[in-house]
């Protein structure tokens, strides 16, 4: 065994409280504390996967939430990073995308093609022959990387969150606690958001000393009233500071994604240890320094027997005083800062035996370690419009151009001691918290419904002096080829092939090599990349560049970003006598509607028969008041309302300017500067919308008030040619036909209901009356009508029956049988249309149409009566598929027996008698007939006016 | 996620309004050519830069307003200008 | 009549009234009106809610609008005591609005789950009305401490009120809801 568990040691394991779990079946024992990959190292597994490409053993790098090999199974979820994730009792871990075990994976044969797997192998084959693709995704499919999804498994609860902090501060090592506790000290709520399981950052793996420190800032950020999120990562930084967060680690739920709207942001990421690019450098047991510093003093974890160092840097010699501590053979330490460097390696078994040093002596060891260096994690800086440049002293990329809400501290703005990163933390701390208060202010004082702004303005302290940046040698590549991004298997000596090959911007090699597009996202990988690229190009780094960095910095996985799914439902008041009569609904738009009770067909011959009652509440209704309505009412429709009288009713077209029709309905004249619009149930919101645009933009001096009442009524459509009967029952309004004609409107009391608004309309063609009853009450009456209709035959009908009867009777729908480009004259309407008005919407480009040359709705039949033909079949030439119109609405007719139509059709097809061919969806062409009325049934409309 | 600043309401979410698009005064239609009133209904600027356009604050004053925003930069000019109070009185 | 009638509220859940946090549907025990128009003379200035002499709650929920909640039955009384001079428009909406109150001191945290306005006492005091997004819905949120303990006053659509009711029902339960 190569790693294996120190008898003492480990600042995060709780020895008295141990935990064992399955690895690919065999049971691990660790303790709590540790996470899988150190409980894995402390029971000397080293082999932890298997590599995207090639599939070459791979172990531990990093130990930390970055390392790029360790992804694994754990029940039922997959991709969990196990360098990151706490090992809990009883967990069933496995490896990823392996067969038919770890040890033994048969897909390493990829490793013998490697040389036809250069990169961007799958843009060259698997091209052709076109017919093979449906076999090369599944062959693909299986050596995709990543763990299995399990089709069982039961959803899990996410949720969101909304916080609007003065200040958030991302990462908490020792500069973001001193920058989080500086700003809160100054008077800002401030939250502070770390990735890690706990603050402190490098601190942590650091010398007794260091530990402390840690403490007594994590103490001092919690005095001061900080809020801190552990688990948690700053995934974006979007326009204005808009920042989000993705937190695990909840009772409450299993991530939540949390919103924060931050006056200031800091970011305090820290610095990123950067591996060595060398032959054989993913063997088992070579790993970053720091990945052996939090082993030994994180989780007491011994990280081999016998070691190699290559050291460029003071981390990288404290490495090597924990490793000598902790009973570690080092037999060569090589110094970067002496021009020192590893060639490569030699394995067996893919595990590391022997290094190969730059002057060319060979050591044997079992265990290799690099400090070479540091990448800044600058990714959220980037998203805030910086393009950082590259130091070659320090050796690594510092933010240039910021705006002021966004300030860098810590490892990404410079170095020195930790009492010096302190110091200019707080520095910075102060002028966050500043400038968050200020802020704070400034959005109190702009918001009416806010508290005064009381106390004085806070004085906005000068920036700290600037952190000194220490030299640092360039380490990036040795004289081997070695892999570059670990997860992506891809190489140094990819990178040099793609750029010969043409792909040789930074933005082309990335998206060619897919080189810094795996889960860490270009954190390990991107300066060696750019590095490697500026070498073949005989370029320097900052000459070449770097990429672009886009949100989510980790990836987040999609149940946080859907979090609670907030899908509006919308019902009636008389929805519980549906769901207790056997409704099937239909959800139209976020409305749950009745679509039929059992039997539609049966449903429109009762309502013709007898007298039925449908429930059509989410009926657009807008109260209309004030002097100038009918002004209104004549410039959204195209015809004219001036002279309605109080107690009539109107059918109005409504167009948008380019003459396209918009939505439809009727208006109730009701009283003096009182009027009741409908609309269709879907534009209500959308025409309140458009009335009051026109209103406020272009006639703010007309008194008109717009109020919707859609659901301050229940809108019951009661029809048929029993309807008189049965209404009559429940009021006093006289319902005769001289009292109460068609178009008409009335209000009264029904059921013993006041105020309620009777409408003589005909959707259905029947003789009908539509009842709007106040919605408290509303249940009652439907009740009531029930109750008192059940001598008559009533039976309540829906969706489902209302549109095969609208349409027996011809009536089109907006948005059903006209679409986005259904000018005017085509729905048939071209009476409504009264150009001699004055401006109304539409009437220019309604003034210009060549009617003649639009298609035109019309009324079709079915030779065969028996054939239904599908809703957007296609009306063709006779003796080709030259498309002529389209069917726009097409039923079965239990009144007439057969089946009936809507649909365009081009002009010189639209004679009444003339038979056009449809194209049914399964390919067979069927004659239809041209009516002369829209209205297959009764077109007269004497049922409607009786 | 842009904030917007409402005159009424202060500072919103862009979430909580809906873009009116490019802010031009409708011209005349009984005395403009057809090929300039189609231009106002179907043409944009489009610029790179500040540019007048309309918000409504849907989820909150209910109310329409022209602001000036800086399609590069997604800086806004203070302050909003709201269109004249409706229901007039004058 | 209609008062030998029960007025139905569309909330179909039962109130969860007892425990730190309580949710609590008012809509069939209370009236809403709606008045229209600066020439009402009605006060306070938008964004802001006082409480009349009279024990109805005038709410500013928009620019020369106000809400006016009473108890139920009491809407027409309300809107006969709004002067009627100029151009003002009186509206019931108590059959087509939900009242529910989210009380206790954890009530801005629950709504801080499915509300994205800034609920502190700088932004939000006591007293302050905000029209916004809950769950999707778009709803006037008055906050209305009683006795100190925070409190807000949440009023939608009618159509919305069981999903409403149910999706804050959800976002406190993590505070002892449900």
């Amino acid at each position: 065994m190569t790693t294996s568990r120190l008898s003492s040691g480990g600042a995060e394991i709780d020895r008295s409280s141990k935990i064992s779990f399955k690895w690919n079946g065999k049971t691990v024992n660790g303790f709590e504390g540790d996470t899988i990959v150190s409980a894995l190292a402390g029971s000397g597994h080293q082999l932890v996967s298997r590599s995207m490409k090639y599939h070459r053993k791979r172990g531990l790098l990093t130990a930390d939430y970055w390392d790029p090999n360790c992804f694994v199974q754990v029940g039922d979820e997959p991709n969990v990073r196990a360098g990151h994730r706490k090992a809990t009792n009883g967990m069933d871990i496995s490896a990823q995308n392996v067969w038919p075990s770890l040890e033994r994976d048969m897909k390493s044969a990829n490793g013998l093609v490697g040389r036809f797997l250069t990169p961007g192998f799958y843009y060259k084959t698997f091209v052709r022959p076109q017919f093979l693709w449906p076999t090369y995704q599944k062959v693909l499919r299986t050596f995709a990387p990543g763990g299995a999804v399990d089709h069982q498994s039961q959803p899990l609860y996410f949720d969101k969150r909304y916080t609007h902090p003065d200040v958030v501060v991302a990462g908490a090592g020792p500069a973001g606690l001193a920058a989080a506790t500086a700003a809160a000290e100054a008077g800002a709520s401030v939250l502070l958001v770390e990735h890690d399981h706990a603050v402190g950052g490098h601190l942590r793996w650091g010398s007794d000393a260091d530990r402390d420190e840690a403490a007594r800032l994590e103490a001092a950020a919690l005095a001061a009233g900080v809020e801190i999120m552990t688990d948690a990562t700053v995934t974006g930084r979007y326009d204005h500071n808009w920042v989000s967060i993705n937190q695990r680690s909840l009772h409450a739920s299993v991530e939540r994604l949390v919103k924060a709207r931050a006056k200031v942001l800091v970011v305090a990421a820290g610095l990123v240890e950067r591996p060595y690019v060398f032959a054989g450098n993913d063997a088992l047991g070579v790993m970053t320094a720091g990945a052996a510093r939090r082993l030994i003093n994180l989780w007491g974890v011994k990280p081999g027997t016998t070691a190699v160092a290559m050291v460029a840097n003071e981390h990288g010699d404290a490495a090597v005083a924990d490793l000598e501590a902790a009973g570690v053979s080092v037999t060569s330490v090589v110094d970067g800062r002496n021009g020192e460097f590893v060639s490569s390696t030699t394995a067996s078994k893919g595990a590391l035996s022997s290094v190969t040093l730059g002057d060319g002596s060979t050591v044997d060891a079992d265990l290799l370690i690099t400090a070479v260096g540091w990448t800044a994690p600058t990714s959220l800086l980037n998203m805030a419009g910086d393009r950082p440049a590259y130091d070659e002293t320090a050796a690594r990329f510092f933010p240039t151009k910021l705006p002021p809400e966004v300030i860098p501290v810590g490892g990404l703005v410079g170095d020195g001691s930790t009492a010096q990163i302190i110091e200019h933390a707080a520095g910075v701390g102060r002028v966050a918290g500043a400038t968050g208060i200020s802020a704070r202010r400034q959005l109190q004082a702009a918001t009416t419904r806010a508290a005064v702004v009381d106390g004085a303005e806070p004085a906005i302290p000068a920036m700290p002096e600037p952190l000194g940046r220490d030299p640092h040698p360039e380490l990036y590549r040795s004289d081997t080829h070695g892999m570059v991004d670990y997860s992506e298997d891809v190489s140094s000596k990819d990178l040099v092939a793609a750029s010969k090959e043409g792909y040789d911007s930074v933005e082309l090699m990335k998206r060619f090599t897919t080189v810094t597009m795996g889960p860490s996202q270009g954190k390990l990988e991107t300066v060696n990349a750019v590095a490697v690229l500026a070498e073949a190009r005989g370029e320097t780094i900052e000459e070449v560049g770097t990429t672009v960095w886009r949100p989510p910095y980790a990836p987040i996985s999609l149940g946080a970003l859907g979090g609670r799914i907030f899908e509006p439902e919308r019902v009636s008041p008389i929805h519980p006598w549906h769901e207790a009569n056997g409704v099937t609904t239909i959800l139209a738009g976020q409305w749950i509607r009745p679509d039929h009770y059992g039997d539609a067909q049966a449903e429109v011959t009762n309502v013709r028969n007898n007298v039925g009652i449908i429930d059509v509440t989410p009926l657009g209704k807008l109260d209309l008041r004030g002097p100038d309505v009918p002004k209104l009412l004549n410039l959204l429709y195209t015809n004219k309302w001036s002279k309605l009288a109080i107690g009539s009713v109107r059918y109005g077209v409504m167009c948008a300017e380019d003459g396209v029709v918009l939505d439809d309905g009727v208006t109730a004249h009701l009283g003096e500067d009182h009027y009741l619009m409908t609309t269709t149930s879907s534009g209500a919101a959308a025409i309140w919308e458009w009335a009051e645009n026109w209103l406020q933009t272009e006639r703010p001096h007309w008194q008109v008030h717009v109020t919707p009442v859609t659901t301050a009524y229940a809108s019951i459509n009661i029809a048929g040619p029993k309807s008189r009967e049965l209404l009559s029952r429940l009021t006093d309004v006289d319902l005769a036909n001289e009292a109460f004609g068609y178009m008409r409107v009335r209000t009264g009391t029904i059921g013993g209901v006041d105020d309620c608004i009777m409408w003589r309309i005909g959707f259905t063609g029947e003789l009908s009356y539509e009842i709007h009853v106040p919605s408290g009450y509303a249940l009652h009456v439907w009740e009531h009508l029930m109750s008192e209709g059940a001598d008559l035959g009533i039976g309540a009908f829906g969706l489902e029956a209302q549109r095969i009867m609208r349409l027996e009777k011809g009536h089109f729908i907006v948005g059903q049988d006209t679409d986005g480009l259904t000018k005017a004259p085509t729905a048939g309407i071209g009476g409504l249309i009264k150009l001699d008005k004055d401006d109304f919407v539409g009437k220019t480009e309604l003034s210009t149409l060549d009617v003649a040359s639009l298609p035109v709705l019309v009324a079709l039949q079915p030779v065969d009566g028996s054939v239904v033909p599908e809703e957007a079949a296609q009306i063709v030439l006779p003796d080709s598929n030259d498309i002529i119109g389209r069917i726009t609405s097409s039923r079965f007719s239990p009144t007439l027996n057969r089946s009936v139509c809507l649909g365009q059709v081009e002009p010189s097809h639209a004679a009444a008698g003339n038979i056009v061919t449809v194209l049914l969806f399964s390919g067979e062409r069927i004659p239809a007939t041209v009516m002369e009325h829209h209205a297959h049934f009764d077109p007269e409309g004497a049922r409607l006016r009786g | 996620m842009l904030i917007v600043p409402c005159p009424n309401c202060g500072p919103r979410n862009s979430a909580d309004m809906r873009y009116g698009g490019e802010s031009h005064s409708r011209p005349d239609p009984d005395s403009t050519p057809i090929e300039e009133w189609r231009n106002y209904l179907y043409m944009h600027d489009n610029p790179a830069g500040w540019l007048k356009e309309t918000w409504y604050c849907g989820s909150g004053c209910r109310r329409y307003f022209t602001t000036e925003r800086n399609t590069v930069t997604n800086q806004f000019r203070e302050p909003a200008i709201n269109y004249p109070e409706p229901g007039g009185s004058q | 009549m209609a008062d030998q009638l029960a007025f139905q509220s569309p909330v179909r859940s039962a109130d969860v009234n007892e425990g730190p946090l309580t949710l609590v549907d008012l809509t069939a025990t209370s009236s809403q009106t709606l008045v229209r128009g600066a020439e009402s003379g009605l006060t306070p200035s938008f964004g802001h809610a006082t409480r009349r002499d009279d024990g109805v709650l005038a709410a500013a929920t928009r620019p020369d609008e106000w809400t006016l909640i009473g108890p139920l039955g009491d809407a027409g009384t309300i809107a006969s005591s709004v002067t009627s001079e100029g151009f003002v428009t009186v509206i019931d909406q108590t059959h087509s609005r939900a009242r529910f109150r989210l009380a206790g001191d954890t009530a801005a945290q629950a709504l801080e789950k499915v509300c994205s306005i800034d609920l502190g006492d700088h932004m939000t005091p006591n007293g302050a009305v905000v029209s916004a997004s809950v769950a999707k819905v778009t709803c006037d949120v008055l906050r209305d401490d009683v006795n100190s303990t925070r409190s807000y006053l949440v009023i939608c659509d009618r159509s919305f009120a069981d999903y409403l009711f149910s999706a804050l029902s959800d976002a406190g339960a993590e505070f002892g809801l449900r």
